[in-house]
């Protein structure tokens, strides 16, 4: 036997166990970036306005699914409302949960000049922005997708024949989800180019306001003084919306007021002018690498 | 000796006219390396480059031996990094901030949650860890960048100015924590300071920059406490170390001063009884042997 005692620290020892592949740390930042916006682990007042947001998004689906419930001669829900009035109902609750949550995915790292800490030893860049990427479409999807979807399984859930609103239904499953995932994108891709721009909330919040709010006064302004319909492509708060209605089954946008609408390849290419541009601004951004 | 924790040949790093790089080689092996210099030196520009945050203008950089432009997720995975200024998310608690950082470096949940327990538990935050970082005193800022950096079991951590603003107490307590890290964990560390006595307490070797280039690059070496010493008297040098001399005692007048060949017990008997029959004043006795310091100054000049 040893005359000599040792001493071990048991409570730190270097870390021998496995790393996760890599997309698995981009999830993670998705998923934490996604929680902090929403208000999870934070204060009370943080998580009010987020969950307000979200609670609004899905009254209107929630008010067409109870009213044939509670009123035996309305009819079915998606002829109150189609997934089209349902998306231009929420506009506005998509705009201010676009514009007050996503560009602080970005501006708060910046902010509190994490990043240097990030990318010299966590992650790069490319992943990095691939994590808030999907973070801010998953935010987007809460308030997109996901009254499209209440709206769809609900309208066959509580009929009076389920059964055969799911033949019915079951061509709508696809264009909801496309029409969702391209209004949630399009929302993402103008928040995180919003948030990139600055490392002030404030700035980011107004300026993406005063772009939702300013264009479609603008376009609408000039295209009904202009005749010129091709300038209403220039709203890009609705933008993302006409593009859907492309897609969604029961109903156009615009088709109650009887006004003529901008070509759809015309809106399709504001869309996905607006999703390039943050695919390349983004990546400029963050080029450089240190933020101390 | 120990892994290369950063080789450079000939690196340059120029911002505008501003040269902060001026074809710097430098090889660290050792345990745990100071880099030393004043503000303007190259000091944070060399920690930038070997991180990955700059890409130089010319040179190479290799970390832990892995080429510094083209295994960046390589090198990442092993280096944890405390920056000088701050860098935490005020909104998030110590633990979830470790929690957070360790997920993005791969470790699984369970692993993560585990080792920042472990870590916190190391640099003393377990009972304050649950607390926002919005509410931590400097030194328990500092200790939680130590602790992010600590959490994925790095084999080199890179700490920039680790003292900075912290006071006596803490600054002790974060000293004696580094040196842990390296003579305990095996945890090869580079360290920046402007602070030599920083250096010498947690290092094995410094790195001197000055105007963008390596001065120096030597040992820490531990102090001989019977070693030459040098005596300041208020009366004459020359007649103090003849004094000395009579008494067996080896000395040699120094300008203005008595250089003792070794302090041993009967050396310094010898002095205080000579200083106290001859009403000779000891103004100091220091450690003659301060090499470092004198070659650090030397260096930065």
């Amino acid at each position: 036997m040893s005359d000599t005692a040792r001493l071990y620290d048991v409570r730190y020892s270097r870390y021998a166990g496995d790393r996760e592949p890599r997309w698995r740390g981009v999830l993670a930042l998705a998923r934490s970036s996604a929680t902090r916006a929403l208000g999870v682990r934070r204060t009370r007042g943080a998580k009010v306005w987020p969950f307000l947001l979200v609670v609004c998004a899905h009254l209107p689906a929630v008010a067409a699914l109870g009213i044939p419930l509670l009123f035996d001669d309305a009819p079915p829900p998606l002829e109150l409302v189609s997934y089209v009035d349902l998306l231009m109902i929420i506009t506005p609750v998509l705009v201010a949960f676009a514009a007050t949550t996503l560009p602080s995915l970005l501006t708060r790292e910046r902010r509190d000049r994490v990043l240097s800490l990030y990318f010299s030893t966590a992650m790069s860049p490319g992943e990095y922005l691939a994590g808030k990427a999907l973070a801010a479409v998953a935010l987007m999807s809460l308030v997109t997708l996901s009254p499209l979807l209440v709206l769809l399984v609900g309208s066959i859930v509580t009929a009076d024949a389920p059964l055969d609103l799911v033949r019915d239904y079951a061509g709508h499953v696809v264009p909801v989800l496309a029409g969702g995932a391209v209004v949630a994108l399009y929302f993402a891709a103008l928040g995180l180019l919003a948030g990139s721009l600055t490392a002030k909330r404030l700035f980011a919040v107004g300026g993406l306001l005063a772009v939702l709010l300013v264009t479609p006064v603008v376009s609408g302004l000039v295209a009904t003084l202009s005749d010129r319909p091709e300038i209403f492509a220039g709203d890009l708060a609705f933008a993302p919306l006409r593009a859907a209605s492309t897609v969604l089954p029961l109903g156009d946008f615009g088709e109650d007021d009887g006004m003529e609408q901008p070509p759809d390849g015309l809106v399709w290419a504001v869309v996905g002018g607006v999703v390039l541009l943050a695919a390349v601004v983004l990546p400029l951004r963050y080029r450089t690498r240190d933020d101390a | 000796m120990s892994t290369s924790a950063l080789a450079c040949t000939g690196l340059v790093k120029s911002f505008g006219d501003v040269r902060a790089l001026d074809g710097v080689t430098v090889d660290v092996t050792a345990p745990a390396t100071g880099l030393l210099g004043a503000n303007g030196a190259g000091k944070s520009t060399l920690m930038k480059l070997a991180l990955g945050l700059l890409a130089p203008d010319d040179g190479e950089v290799r970390v832990l031996g892995l080429d510094a432009a083209t295994d960046r997720a390589q090198i990442r995975a092993r280096v944890g990094y405390m920056p000088e200024h701050a860098c935490l998310p005020t909104d998030m608690s110590a633990q979830d901030l470790c929690i957070h950082l360790a997920r993005l470096r791969g470790l699984p949940r369970r692993d993560a949650l585990r080792r920042a327990s472990e870590v916190l538990f190391a640099v003393g935050l377990e009972e304050e860890r649950h607390r926002l970082v919005d509410t931590y005193s400097l030194g328990m800022r500092q200790r939680a960048k130590l602790a992010q950096a600590l959490v994925h079991g790095p084999d080199l951590v890179v700490l920039d100015e680790p003292t900075s603003g912290l006071d006596p107490a803490g600054r002790a307590e974060m000293l004696s924590i580094l040196r842990h890290l390296s003579r305990d964990l095996g945890i090869q560390v580079l360290l920046s300071s402007h602070v030599l006595e920083d250096v010498e307490r947690t290092c094995d070797e410094v790195v001197v920059l000055s105007s963008g280039r390596v001065t120096a690059q030597q040992p820490v070496a531990a102090r001989d406490s019977a070693g030459p010493v040098v005596v300041q008297v208020t009366g004459d040098a020359s007649t103090f170390a003849a004094g000395l001399r009579a008494r067996d005692v080896p000395a040699d007048a120094d300008g203005g001063r008595v250089r003792l060949a070794a302090a041993t017990p009967a050396a310094l008997t010898a002095v205080r009884d000579l200083a106290a029959e001859t009403g000779v004043g000891v103004l100091s006795l220091v450690d003659a042997a301060n090499a470092l310091e004198d070659a650090v100054v030397g260096a930065m000049r």
